[in-house]
């Protein structure tokens, strides 16, 4: 984003975890791409950094497999946008995909800090 | 995912709304409009690049693969556009292999391949007499064995007599030429037969009734309808036409008038084979339960008759393998060779990919470094090679077209089937098979190699610049060598059949063929008195013949050598050598009038010629071949002796003079034993006659004169013109037309491996330039690398010869049945073949040997 200083904190999103925080960031009710990224980004505290072609590739499939769904709206600045919201099948993933997320970091977490010690 | 879900024009919208949304924010933070407009679009990176991710991943596969096709086609036809004379050879070599692999396969289709244009053409057969003892089998039978199967064999459903030839049949005015075939009511129904005009003949209208051709009623009444109840007159018996067969059926030969003759033959001996017959299977029997069946009928048969019927049996042949079986071996021939020849040319085109794929190196190393994958640098190799064989296979077919008919122009007369050759939908189906196959052939190499190229190393490494891949090098080497062998093979083949040519022509036939005009001719006779009118009038027409200025002799003859007519058999003789009972003697019969060996030129060794004065009431005498006299007398004198044969009558007839040995049916024919018998004699023979003239001017130039004084003694005598040169040279056809087109694809091998000597030499003295300007700069000597030069395209021709030797050794058995005096592994055909392969690739090397020698050191150099 042009408000973020270029930095390499930033850490590139990993395959697939792009669509976990899409979900994630749509249980909090519809929203627009524009919108996703940004909160995407500032709720990482501005590590994710999210591309934008990315973004919507991912948006495109979520809809695809039905996660989510989209119609167009009207922002809360009245600007025409797409708001994309989460399907009932989109939940259940989200569910799932947390919990396989936790386990993989948890397992992560002990192999790394097992090497550390 | 073949349905687009959102247009593009939707996913425009959402960009542009993101990134008015992203403005409107940035603005909110304190930019201004320009600048947030400017940083949102900055911030959300390339929109083309969006754009296209979207488009390529809503997009169905297979569009986008047609997509990438496209693109790869019309990349291949720029590269192909950009290397015409690349493109051009390539293009012509494939379409040459491809052409002449489609016409030929368009004369196999039509002959062996595609059923016979009858009804139920999967159950005709033809009824065949097999010797269990002797292994021999003609496709004859008796009328008797005949008459047997009809009535008991179950697996047949319809089986029918048939017998027949060029006949002459004489119209209310006019006389003509005619095949004439004696069948039986079952005919119509093993071909299921329906009339056009008229009706089919019942078994009580024997030599009473006749089908006639739709052509032949057009062509001598008008039409079917003119046609029926008309007479004709064949052999003096008076014939009405009750039908007319549409269709353009024409079985046997090309059967215009098909006669009636009872289902009891008139001939009632088991060893007559007087008889052709032909049968259509029960709809539920196969080939090999029908031949079960025959089996037991037959042995019953030799059972009841232990005599006549001794080893017998009776065979059914598919009448497609019956019609064709002849021409089968030279098409297969053929179609070996064609195939040789698309080899090669397949050869050829992948040593110039490969050559394009050298000077391609680079672009493929750079396309390699930015990370494409094998599949994307062999596909455009592939892609071209697809066009390349596309493009040869149109002008392929293109070639074809002509050359099919100048195939069937040239074909032995005899070709089954001729007429019906033509390109189809099957043989474009395998055109395009042979040409994606040739595609796949020519490319796999290159693409390949071009899937090996590494990319440092190549780019390192510039091939143009003179250091040489080995394997490269080798890989075209061997390329050549392979050409040169295949090349070898077929001028092999080309030599053995053109010295089986060579030998044929100037074949010792035994008698004299230039300035023979020969006469066939059809004096209709039945009764005994009409044979003696015949006889009369023979004599008076060649004593007028004789007359004609530019006539030296004339005789008349049934039995003329490569002529229709003839018979043989066997014979006994009195106080000659005894006879094996096994090999019973046996001889070609010949009728002739005086006169005749001294026409022919046939040498009289001893004794006298039949005269005016061996008449049907003296006695009987006959003129035996030098063969024959050895063979039944040994070294005692012949004449004197008595002699027997079952030709027309049992009488004795005495041996009054030898003649030399002559070769019957063609040059390709042994001498052989043969027996002569005067025409007053045997009157029987009278009707239906060769007249011989030999003439002191060209003989065709007096037909008219001749045709003039037939007409006037009889009009009714039916009459064809031709010279003995024509006779002897129509006997020799299949020869011929073997030899000349194996000699023509083995020029075009020639020619293709030429090319391809040229091209890996000029190629490698290309590659090599900078390399020989060092050395020349070094002082080296021209002739020296003129010689290395040479010497290695020698080395590939000889490595080449070698392995063609192998292979011709091998193939070699395969043309042997084809040969007449001519040994399969004959030296001086195999030098021949070896020195003119020799010389091509020496002088198609020559040019860019000498290129090499005036490379400028300095410009080579400098060139880098």
């Amino acid at each position: 984003m042009t408000t973020q200083p270029s930095s390499d904190d930033r850490i590139a999103l990993l395959q697939g975890t792009l669509d976990l925080l899409i979900l994630k960031t749509l249980v909090l009710g519809p929203q627009h791409g524009q919108g996703i990224a940004r909160s995407i980004q500032r709720q990482s505290e501005e590590v994710f950094f999210v591309d934008h072609g990315s973004l919507y590739l991912a948006l495109q499939r979520l809809e695809e497999r039905t996660w989510i769904s989209a119609e167009w709206g009207v922002s809360e600045n009245n600007r025409k946008a797409r708001f994309y919201r989460l399907t009932r099948k989109g939940r259940e993933q989200l569910v799932q995909k947390t919990s396989e997320w936790q386990r993989l970091t948890r397992a992560m977490g002990l192999v790394l800090g097992e090497e550390k010690a | 995912m073949f349905k687009r879900k959102r247009s593009t024009q939707d996913f425009d919208e959402e960009m542009r709304a993101h990134l008015a949304l992203e403005a409107d924010e940035l603005k909110s933070e304190g930019l201004s409009d320009e600048e947030a407009r400017r940083r949102a679009r900055v911030a959300f990176g390339n929109t083309q690049t969006a754009h296209e991710r979207f488009y390529l991943n809503s997009r169905p596969e297979w569009l986008a693969w047609l997509d990438n096709l496209g693109r790869d086609l019309k990349y291949a036809l720029r590269q192909l556009a950009r290397h015409p004379g690349f493109t051009l050879t390539a293009t012509l070599t494939l379409a040459l292999g491809i052409g002449a692999n489609t016409a030929i396969f368009t004369v196999i289709q039509s002959v062996l391949l595609a059923p016979l244009p009858y009804a139920n053409p999967g159950r005709l057969t033809l009824l065949e007499t097999h010797w269990t003892d002797s292994g021999h089998t003609a496709p004859r039978m008796t009328g008797p064995d005949a008459v047997d199967v009809r009535t008991q064999a179950k697996g047949l459903q319809a089986v029918s007599l048939f017998a027949g030839g060029n006949e002459g049949v004489q119209l209310r005015d006019h006389a003509t030429y005619t095949e004439v075939t004696w069948v039986d009511e079952n005919f119509a129904r093993v071909f299921n037969l329906w009339p056009i005009a008229g009706r089919l003949f019942g078994d009580a209208e024997s030599h009473r009734a006749a089908l006639v051709s739709e052509k032949f009623a057009r062509d001598n009444f008008g039409g079917a309808q003119a046609a029926l109840g008309q007479m004709l007159h064949i052999e003096s018996e008076t014939i009405q036409i009750v039908g007319v067969v549409g269709g353009g059926f024409d079985y046997p030969g090309k059967t215009d008038v098909w006669e009636a003759i009872s289902l009891k033959p008139d001939s009632t001996s088991r060893t007559a084979f007087n008889y052709r017959a032909v049968a259509l299977l029960a709809a539920d029997t196969s080939f090999k339960q029908a031949q079960a069946e025959l089996d037991g009928l037959s042995q019953r048969l030799q059972t009841l008759y232990p005599a006549d019927n001794r080893a017998k049996i009776i065979e059914v042949v598919p009448l497609a393998d019956a019609l064709t079986g002849s021409a089968r071996p030279t098409l297969l021939l053929l179609w070996g060779t064609v195939g040789i020849i698309l080899l090669i040319a397949c050869v050829n085109v992948t040593h110039l990919q490969l050559v394009r794929a050298m000077e391609r190196q680079r672009e493929i190393a750079i396309a390699k470094a930015l990370g494409a994958g094998r599949w994307q640098v062999m596909r455009p190799v592939m892609i071209e090679s697809l066009l390349l064989a596309a493009m040869g296979g149109v002008a392929g077919v293109l070639l074809a077209v002509p050359a099919v008919r100048i195939l069937v122009a040239m074909a032995p007369r005899d070709l089954p089937r001729a007429a019906e050759i033509q390109l189809n939908v099957w043989v474009l189906a395998f055109t395009v098979g042979i040409a994606a196959l040739t595609a796949l052939a020519a490319s796999i190499f290159p693409a390949l190699r071009a899937a090996r190229v590494e990319a440092a190393e190549a780019l390192k490494h510039d091939a143009s610049r003179g250091v040489t891949r080995r394997g490269a090098a080798r890989l075209r080497d061997s390329l050549v060598i392979a050409e040169v062998a295949a090349t070898f093979v077929l001028a092999i083949g080309a030599g053995l059949l053109l010295r089986t040519m060579a030998r044929l022509m100037a074949q010792d036939l035994g008698y004299q063929a230039r300035q023979l005009l020969v006469v066939d001719t059809d004096n209709p006779a039945h009764t005994d008195d009409d044979y003696r009118r015949v006889l009369q009038q023979n004599e008076i027409m060649l004593a007028e013949l004789r007359a004609i200025p530019g006539v030296e002799r004339a005789a008349g003859v049934m039995g003329l050598p490569t002529g229709p007519y003839g018979s043989n058999g066997y014979y006994t003789t009195r106080g000659g050598l005894p006879i094996d009972p096994a090999h019973q003697p046996w001889a070609i019969f010949t009728v002739a009038s005086p006169g005749y060996f001294e026409t022919m030129q046939i040498p009289m060794m001893r004794g006298r010629d039949f005269s005016s004065a061996d008449t049907y009431f003296n006695p009987f005498v006959a003129i035996v071949s030098e063969s024959l006299a050895k063979q039944s007398f040994g070294d005692v004198d012949p004449i004197g002796k008595q002699i027997q044969c079952g030709l027309d009558s049992d009488k004795w007839m005495t041996v009054i003079g030898v003649v030399g040995d002559l070769r019957q049916d063609s040059p390709a024919d042994k001498p052989g034993p043969a027996l002569y018998m005067p025409m007053p004699q045997h009157p029987v023979f009278a009707n239906q006659i060769h007249i011989v003239l030999r003439t002191r001017v060209a003989p065709l130039s007096i037909m008219n004169a001749v045709r003039a004084r037939i007409v006037h003694i009889n009009p009714l005598i039916a009459m064809k013109f031709t010279t003995m040169d024509a006779m002897v040279s129509d006997s020799i056809t299949v020869q011929r037309f073997r030899a000349v087109l194996i000699s023509l694809f083995a020029a075009a091998g020639l020619l293709l491996a030429m090319l391809g000597v040229y091209g890996t030499t000029a190629y490698s003295v290309a590659q090599r330039t900078v390399e020989i300007g060092i050395r020349m700069a070094f002082g080296a000597d021209r002739s020296i690398i003129l010689g290395a030069i040479l010497r290695h395209a020698a080395a590939l021709a000889c490595s080449g010869i070698v392995v063609g030797l192998a292979l011709s050794l091998l193939l070699v058995r395969l043309v042997a049945a084809m040969l007449v005096d001519v040994h399969p592994i004959d030296p001086l055909s195999m030098s021949a073949a070896a020195v003119l392969l020799l010389l091509t690739a020496l002088a198609a090397s020559s040019a860019p040997a000498w290129k090499a020698t005036h490379v400028n050191p300095i410009e080579a150099l400098r060139a880098e």
